[in-house]
């Protein structure tokens, strides 16, 4: 049972002195100790001299045999036995007496063999083998015979252990199709058919309503032929998706400038996406399956964008042609949203490809397409969800407490907001393009403008439909002390609105003269305001400010600004009328005793009206020395103000 | 959601609801206000059924019923000076199943329709009460959507009002009062309403002149 070897355990007594009996009271009556001389014949007594060595027993002489039978007649007899124990070395005698027997007995038989005279030792001689007749013949047919038996329990068991392995690997493959339905199982919705298993790809169990089957079968991959070599990406396991759920697809969604030629419609370029590869470790069924879902889910985000172009009013009818839905969110302007689906098989979209640049591509809109759907399929899928109170009505889980609450028309309104998709992802398309269109006017004004700096701040985070930039003009040099522009512009989806820093608000629309107007006639009120900030660091006195002039020249761009600063000791006096358009003109008026030209009035002859202000004269400003208009206008102040 | 406002006009000397309603209307779309579409107010009787009731002497409280098309799907039942009941627009259902509990005063029914005006955040409801076939006054409702507490917004409500009642603006409903600063709710027009009509009931025996 146990796989413990027996384990050996000797006893001695421990006490020396053995017990003979125990008294009543507790007090041990010990037996006395034995001599030496007893314990020995104790010990003697103990030794069976008959059964010794082995050699004794093999040969046993005739006069062993006597010496034996006395011993078994002694055991017949019984109590006689006990006789010779009378005297303790009797055993010990009879054994050595009958050792002396033998040995004598082996003395003379030697004795005798040595003279060789009467007794000789003979080999026992066996039976001659039978006289052969054919000693060749007959050796050659045994060989056979017993090679051809060999042989066979060979063959025999080769078979058995060829048959072995062949189950073995039946059923391994058997189980690893089992172990891999098992793990299909896991991702995919499966039934059985008949003697089919059928799997379920489309999204109607997560609310679509798209009435495509959206089914796949698993077919059992185990008849391989068994002598080829078994590819490295064999699965026992194979899905066979519907032939028009093969190959991969995608939504492409870009913004064009021209309008199409119509020839060009609904010819959509495909471009061949490496079809993805498959993450390490993941079978293979699992990224075909991946892509036949991804090939569905965009049909039916296609579908319902066509369904809902078709029905919806707009005043530029969307066209929808074959695989593309057409839209003009803005005039000369296209939003074109096509569904590319390539099947593996077709050669001749390969050639369409190379031409098609991937770069109008706004991955991001069709990133919320699919954000979209997925959104709408939720929808769907919440309105109908269960357990549901027998007396509530039907609809959208916060519909339920619309009347126990008493929501009015409105919030019930927001709770039915059935904007479509179509509508949604125009709205986000125009955004982006507004966005967009924002960035390159700024920049370009950046780039093209260097005095006055413009400086674009864009927020990381936006929403889809609205997103904010805030916009600095400054001169270099002079940041400290020229902040006075700062805009702030939120972009929506059809128009931009400007904040002002003291709050003004105003609204451009999507056309991008506007802005570039605006950020000009900016730039320009900026410069005006600038030297004002100047004068007050030059300890000028600002003696007029105003941001719309109503005389000079018309701007065709907003007004000119004009400012007139006068000198510490008031001497000098500065004026600048800066305008979108005409540019500035800086004019510094002199006092009458520094004009020279100044005609020699009879009526003005005391010398104090020579404090009088005189005429102004145009400072030639492209000939003033310094890198922008507030340095030059810093050195103008500098070379105004007398040093005492 | 906002504070509401409801009262009644009177009916102007020498002219019926309808023109008086008229009057009101044009002065409305002279200001500036935008018609949009109709409301429809209304409120149904219902007594305690006499076999519910231990106690002979005890007088049945009467219950009301009511629907508002500003809350297409609710239904709102109310006991004078008692507590109101918002519920699914279904109510009406139980109401059935509960006959022998609450029986159904059909002659009591009274509701009052017309015209939804809105301006700026105004909502205005000029509508004729009628109870039966005969028409018996005029209510007018007032709301102002941006403002949930009553007192903050009354005096702008009661000016506006002056601007198209003139003198026959009236004073701050008693919902006000019981409700200091706390939220005003959907209930508190109907309390309102339930007041009103109770009102123009009582007026019944009086006949109003030139009333068709």
């Amino acid at each position: 049972m146990s796989g413990v070897s027996a384990v050996r355990i000797s006893i001695e007594s421990a006490c020396e002195k053995q017990v003979q009996e125990v008294g009543l009271d507790g007090s041990e009556t010990y037996l006395q100790p034995l001599s030496m001389s007893q314990n020995l014949a104790r010990l003697a007594q103990r030794i069976d001299f008959s059964q010794g060595s082995g050699s004794e027993e093999d040969e046993p002489g005739p006069g062993g045999r006597d010496w034996t039978s006395p011993g078994d007649a002694e055991d017949e007899e019984g109590l006689v036995k006990f006789q010779p124990s009378l005297w303790p070395w009797d055993s010990v005698r009879n054994s050595l007496r009958s050792a002396l027997t033998e040995t004598c007995v082996l003395y003379d038989v030697l004795g005798i063999l040595k003279d060789k005279k009467f007794m000789t030792l003979d080999p026992v001689v066996q039976d001659p083998p039978p006289p052969k007749q054919n000693p060749q013949f007959l050796q050659l047919i045994s060989k056979k015979k017993s090679l051809a038996g060999a042989a066979q329990i060979l063959l025999k068991g080769a078979e058995r252990l060829s048959k072995s392995v062949a189950e073995n690997q039946e059923n391994k493959r058997q189980r690893d199709f089992n172990s891999e339905l098992l793990r299909l199982r896991q991702h995919w919705k499966l039934r059985k058919v008949g003697d089919k298993i059928l799997g379920d790809l489309s999204y109607r169990s997560a609310g679509s309503l798209f009435p495509h089957h959206g089914t796949f079968e698993v077919i059992k991959n185990t008849d391989i032929d068994l002598d080829k070599k078994i590819p490295e990406d064999y699965c026992p396991l194979d899905v066979q998706i519907p032939s028009d759920l093969e190959g991969s697809a995608y939504i492409k969604v870009s913004i064009q400038k021209q309008a199409p030629d119509i020839g060009d419609l609904g010819t959509v370029n495909l471009f061949k996406r490496p079809l993805p590869k498959s993450k390490p470790g993941a079978p293979h069924w699992q990224t075909k399956l991946e892509a036949a879902q991804n090939v569905l889910l965009c049909k039916e985000i296609f579908a319902q964008l066509s369904r809902e172009a078709v029905q919806i009013k707009s005043q530029i009818p969307h066209i929808v042609v074959k695989n593309q839905i057409i839209s003009q969110p803005f005039p000369g302007l296209q939003l074109s949203i096509s569904l590319c689906h390539s099947s593996n098989d077709k050669k001749s979209q390969k050639s369409a490809s190379d031409r098609q640049s991937p770069e109008d591509h706004l991955y991001v809109l069709e990133h919320n397409l699919h954000q979209l759907i997925r959104e709408f399929h939720k929808q769907t899928l919440s309105s109908t969800v269960m357990p549901h109170p027998a007396s509530a009505p039907f609809g959208h889980k916060r519909m339920k407490l619309a009347g126990p609450q008493a929501f009015d028309k409105n919030d019930i309104n927001s709770l039915q907001s059935n904007e479509g998709l179509l509508e949604k992802i125009i709205k986000q398309a125009k955004h982006i393009f507004l966005r967009r269109r924002t960035a390159q006017t700024i920049d370009s004004l950046a780039s093209c403008i260097e005095d006055p700096q413009i400086q674009a701040h864009w927020s990381n985070i936006n929403d889809v439909y609205e997103s904010s930039v805030k916009v600095l003009i400054t001169s270099q040099g002079y940041e400290q002390i020229c902040k006075s522009i700062q805009l702030q512009l939120n972009i929506g989806v059809e128009q931009i609105r400007v904040v002002h820093r003291d709050g003004r608000v105003i609204t451009l629309s999507h056309q991008e003269q506007e802005l570039q107007d605006f950020l000009l006639s900016q730039m320009s009120q900026h410069q005006v305001h600038a030297v004002q900030q100047l004068a007050k660091v030059m300890g000028w006195h600002v003696l007029s400010f105003s941001n719309h002039v109503g005389l000079g020249p018309v701007e065709s761009i907003g007004n000119a600004s004009a400012i007139t600063v006068a000198s510490p000791n008031g001497d000098y006096a500065i004026s600048v009328r800066n305008g979108p358009e005409s540019g500035s003109k800086v004019l510094v008026e002199l006092p009458r005793s520094q004009c020279k030209d100044l005609p020699k009035s009879d009526v003005l002859q005391d010398g104090k009206w020579n404090h009088l202000r005189g005429p102004f004269k145009e400072v030639q400003w492209n000939k003033m020395e310094g890198r922008n208009f507030v340095y030059k206008m810093e050195l103008l102040m500098a070379a105004l103000t007398p040093c005492y | 959601m906002g504070v509401t406002c409801v009262s009644q006009m009177p009916v102007a000397e020498g002219k019926s609801v309808q023109q008086t309603v008229e009057i009101l209307t044009r002065k409305l779309e002279l200001l500036g206000a935008e018609k949009q579409g109709t409301f429809c107010v209304d409120c149904e009787t219902y007594h305690t059924a006499a076999s519910t009731m231990g106690n002979q002497g005890q007088a049945g409280k009467l219950m009301y019923v009511m629907h508002n098309s500003e809350y297409p799907l609710s239904c709102f039942a109310l006991f004078e000076n008692g507590p109101c009941l918002i519920a699914d627009a279904n109510f009406d259902i139980l109401m059935v199943k509960l006959k022998g509990f609450f029986q159904n005063a059909k002659a009591n029914k009274i509701e009052s329709r017309g015209t939804r005006y809105q301006y700026c955040d105004f909502l205005v409801k000029v509508g004729t009460v009628t109870m039966g076939p005969s028409a018996r006054g005029i209510s007018v409702e007032v709301e102002y959507c941006p403002c949930v507490v009553a007192n903050d917004c009354w005096n702008l409500l009661m000016e506006f009002m002056q601007s198209f009642m003139g003198n026959h603006t009236p004073g701050i409903p008693s919902v006000f009062g019981n409700k200091h600063d706390s939220i005003y709710s959907p209930a508190d027009s109907m309390v309102q309403y339930m007041e009103l009509f109770n009102k123009i009931r009582k007026q019944q025996q009086v006949p109003v002149a030139g009333m068709r």
